[in-house]
């Protein structure tokens, strides 16, 4: 898919290097056409394929932990403990590993892409121009939405006949009630006491 | 050579300019994997290939100005 977007690419700047050099060939017909070609929907169309990858490649794990701060949150997804909820889905397969962090932190609203992108931007200037965080205490702006949780849950059985989820069920469907509130799912990534955990190495 | 035909040619040239520029810098942020080159391809590169299309939409229209000058 790199490998289309980049002869897509390679290709307009060739074309355009022809009328760097000689701008005189646009005066007959197909060459005027290929001027529109190569310096009016190529690059237009490179454009809309860079946003496009740029936006799959943010919502791979190993470009959210290639920030530095967020090394920790990595290093967290192999605890080896059932009751670190990122770990044990990011271990198990229940969301895929090569996108662990999008699925549980993603805006699942229409907007939600551009609002996801536009949150990575502001994480980018408090690293590079303000103070960068300390990484045990990030907040998550608008606190953790249940729908984060419920889009994959809601619906599934075990999670549907659970006593305990049924019982809460409203509460948690208007996020009155966290799905991380004390006494439910309430070890998410636990970063302050990450130095005391045991890790899960995958077999290679 | 009329002043309009150099005009054309120096904003292609511009436009061409801007395009390939703007394009390098889109080829290598693609092949950074890092949180900065997002940066990179929407402030930078995307701002040089707008301008290199907005300017030669303006040479087109550059180039349709004398014809519709000797239409009347």
């Amino acid at each position: 898919m790199i490998g289309m977007l980049i002869c897509q690419i390679v290709l307009s700047i060739v074309l355009a290097s022809i009328f760097l050099i000689r701008p005189s060939l646009t005066s007959a017909a197909g060459w005027k056409i290929l001027a529109f070609i190569g310096l009016g929907v190529l690059p237009a169309l490179c454009l809309v394929g860079g946003m496009n990858m740029h936006v799959q490649r943010s919502e791979q794990t190993r470009f959210c932990v290639s920030c530095h701060v967020m090394i920790p949150y990595g290093q967290s997804l192999y605890v080896d403990d059932p009751n670190h909820i990122p770990a044990q889905h990011f271990q198990n397969h229940r969301v895929p590993a090569d996108t662990a962090c999008h699925s549980c932190h993603a805006d699942y609203t229409i907007y939600g892409p551009l609002n996801d992108k536009l949150q990575g931007l502001k994480r980018i200037y408090m690293q590079y121009v303000s103070t960068p965080p300390d990484p045990a205490s990030i907040p998550i702006p608008g606190g953790f939405k249940n729908a984060q949780c419920l889009h994959c849950h809601l619906g599934a059985r075990s999670f549907e006949e659970n006593p305990v989820h049924a019982a809460v069920m409203d509460s948690l469907k208007s996020n009155q009630l966290s799905c991380l509130s004390s006494g439910c799912h309430d070890t998410a990534h636990d970063i302050a006491n990450l130095s005391h955990e045991k890790f899960w190495k995958p077999v290679q | 050579m009329k002043l309009s035909q150099i005009g054309i040619r120096r904003l292609l040239r511009i436009s061409s300019a801007l395009v390939i520029v703007g394009l390098v810098l889109e080829i290598v942020s693609l092949l950074w994997f890092h949180p900065l080159s997002f940066v990179l391809f929407a402030f930078i590169a995307a701002t040089f290939i707008g301008l290199g299309i907005l300017v030669y939409l303006v040479s087109l229209v550059f180039a349709v100005s004398p014809n519709a000058e000797n239409r009347q």
